[in-house]
């Protein structure tokens, strides 16, 4: 009896277990399988003709990374400063676990929220329209808890004798955060900024009211009505349209081509990530 | 913190202040900006904004609820399928897996949270749409865009949520305990259900909690598979039958050209900003719950929509 109890269960526990791990393997498979035929030089180098749903996606993917490059800018510098600030500064664990609680409660803000707020502060309080610039701004927002976490787990992480040792010898407390915090620290920076990357790169709501157009846009001049193409808009719009077989051939080598540009960024910063966190929580 | 001699004036710390300052002001205004911009609605319709069932905005009437109810049965269908996969994954990749195996393993789990949704929901579309409507047939649905379409696929979406909290919760055993626990005689299976599961219990309910969070949040996806019919008030709350009917959630509503549409008019407007801040009461009510519950074993998930809390935990046995 405690043995079919044991084997049951183990046999349960592992289906569950395999089936979590094949989804990613069928879905990734599935999409590469669909749309990676349709994929070459032309299609990410051409830009989109007809009805959207033919021709490459040029500015698509450029519009993307312009987003995601604006994305990055935003949140980087406000990450360190928080980071630093929480770790460095506040001195009290208490305040320092408010933080966190903080920053818990900002990462889970819907996307949808960020949209709604552009959509309010960008075009109906400074007016821009659509721009790209305002697109960037919302992403930036969005990724500045992941930013935060991951460089912040990182700055605990230090070992104290390393700042004690440091501040033997002198050191003011703004010099030792260049001296050893900075350097011992930043790749939970990179890594968090990976993952902010990638998902930046795929999230469409915030960017749907005041920053991603359909057609129509190619390199953004200026700030106010300058409009960008973006690749998980486009699979967005087009994925709403009741279309001919020809434009689902374009929409999987589409969604195919996204899934790429964030796998990219997952693929080098995941491992490193579950390592280090690891390493912090369960030695 | 550290041990060092203190500055008056340091550029460090004032660009730190700063920067934190300006990130302060930027979510709290996003919070006021949705409180004050939804007053109109509040005193047009008070109380009956969350009570009523219909919303006929050329009419002025505004009723949230069918959105929230929406929202909460597709977030609740969600759950009900992520949890025993997640959790049991949980279990297969803390318990059972070899050492060498954990980090590509936990990898394309956490690959899972990458997916775009815009790419989830354009599978919806194309696969699961018709694949429901044929596995809902008896229920006689209109189409294959359903609340049901829309939790399933939000299933897939939170699963890597369940699967990376539920591990690091079941990792904060201390490995003494199941050592002991072996050593009385009791099984694999028995040490888990008897000392491992029970031990990590707040923080696999934590798991569940902020994958709800995760799944009432959620947009894209949803949008594309759901149908987004206004006024949806089912006779039976939560049947099957009514599972297999079109639907509209808060996000799927703020996330359609309603929003275009009430830009110019103040008080539909208001409606759709209210809309805005009940899904931002909700996502928070249940981020802090999960949060305070998985405190402070919940070390947290690798994942991008839920990094780890940056706390370094004093009582953990394995720091």
């Amino acid at each position: 009896m405690r043995r079919l109890f044991d084997r049951a269960f183990t046999l349960l526990v592992v289906s569950a277990g395999l089936l979590a791990l094949m989804l990613f393997v069928a879905i990734a498979g599935y999409l590469a399988w669909r749309g990676l035929g349709a994929v070459d030089l032309d299609f990410l180098t051409q830009p989109s003709r007809g009805a959207g749903a033919e021709g490459g996606v040029r500015y698509q993917l450029l519009g993307t990374l312009i987003l995601i490059a604006t994305a990055l800018a935003a949140a980087v510098p406000p990450a360190l400063g928080i980071g630093i600030y929480r770790g460095v500064y506040l001195t009290r664990p208490q305040a320092r676990r408010r933080v966190s609680l903080l920053l818990f409660v900002a990462n889970g803000v819907p996307s949808i929220l960020y949209g709604i707020f552009g959509l309010a502060v960008f075009g109906q309080l400074l007016g821009w329209g659509k721009s790209w610039l305002a697109g960037g701004l919302l992403l930036g927002m969005m990724i500045l808890p992941t930013l935060t976490l991951a460089f912040a787990e990182r700055v605990d992480a230090i070992p104290k004798k390393y700042l004690e040792a440091a501040a033997g010898l002198g050191l003011r407390r703004a010099q030792i955060v260049r001296a050893v915090i900075l350097p011992q620290s930043l790749g939970g920076l990179v890594s968090g900024a990976l993952l902010g990357l990638a998902r930046a790169a795929g999230e469409t709501a915030p960017i749907l009211f005041i920053a991603a157009v359909f057609s129509g846009a190619t390199v953004p001049h200026g700030i106010v009505e300058s409009p960008v193409l973006a690749l998980p808009y486009h699979i967005f719009v087009l994925a709403q349209d009741s279309f001919q077989p020809e434009a689902e051939t374009h929409l999987w080598a589409a969604a195919a081509v996204l899934l790429g540009v964030v796998l990219v960024f997952a693929l080098v910063a995941l491992p490193l990530r579950i390592r280090l966190h690891e390493e912090a929580h369960h030695g | 913190m550290i041990p060092a001699r203190p500055a008056r004036r340091s550029l460090t710390r004032w660009f730190c202040l700063a920067v934190s300052g300006l990130t302060a002001l930027a979510f709290a205004g996003m919070v006021a900006l949705f409180a004050f911009e939804s007053l109109p609605v509040w005193r047009h319709a008070g109380f009956e904004y969350l009570r009523g069932h219909q919303w006929f905005f050329r009419a002025q009437r505004f009723g949230a609820l069918p959105m929230v109810y929406g929202t909460l049965a597709v977030s609740a269908l969600a759950l009900l399928l992520a949890a025993p996969v997640g959790l049991g994954s949980a279990v297969f990749v803390a318990e059972i897996l070899p050492a060498r195996l954990r980090l590509p393993a936990k990898t394309a789990i956490e690959l899972l949270a990458g997916i775009p949704s815009v790419v989830y929901g354009l599978l919806g579309v194309l696969l699961l749409r018709g694949w429901m409507l044929r596995v809902l047939a008896p229920f006689e649905p209109l189409s294959g865009d359903t609340l049901a379409t829309g939790g399933v696929l939000l299933a897939v979406m939170i699963l890597p949520t369940v699967v990376t909290l539920g591990d690091d919760a079941l990792r904060g055993v201390a490995r003494s305990q199941r050592q002991a626990a072996r050593a009385l005689g009791l099984t694999r299976a028995e040490t888990i259900v008897r000392v491992s599961l029970p031990q990590a219990l707040p923080g696999l309910v934590a798991a569940l909690l902020l994958a709800l969070g995760r799944a009432l949040g959620e947009t894209i996806a949803v949008f594309l598979v759901i149908g987004r019919q206004d006024n949806q008030w089912p006779e039976h709350l939560l049947s099957p039958a009514s599972l297999a009917a079109a639907g509209q959630t808060l996000t799927t509503k703020l996330g359609g050209s309603e929003t275009h549409i009430a830009y110019g008019d103040p008080l539909h407007w208001a409606a759709m900003v209210a809309l805005a801040l009940v899904l931002a009461i909700l996502v928070a009510s249940v981020t802090l719950a999960g949060t305070w519950l998985g405190r402070p074993r919940l070390a947290g998930a690798a994942s991008a929509n839920l990094p780890s809390p940056a706390g370094g935990d004093p009582g953990d046995p394995h720091a």
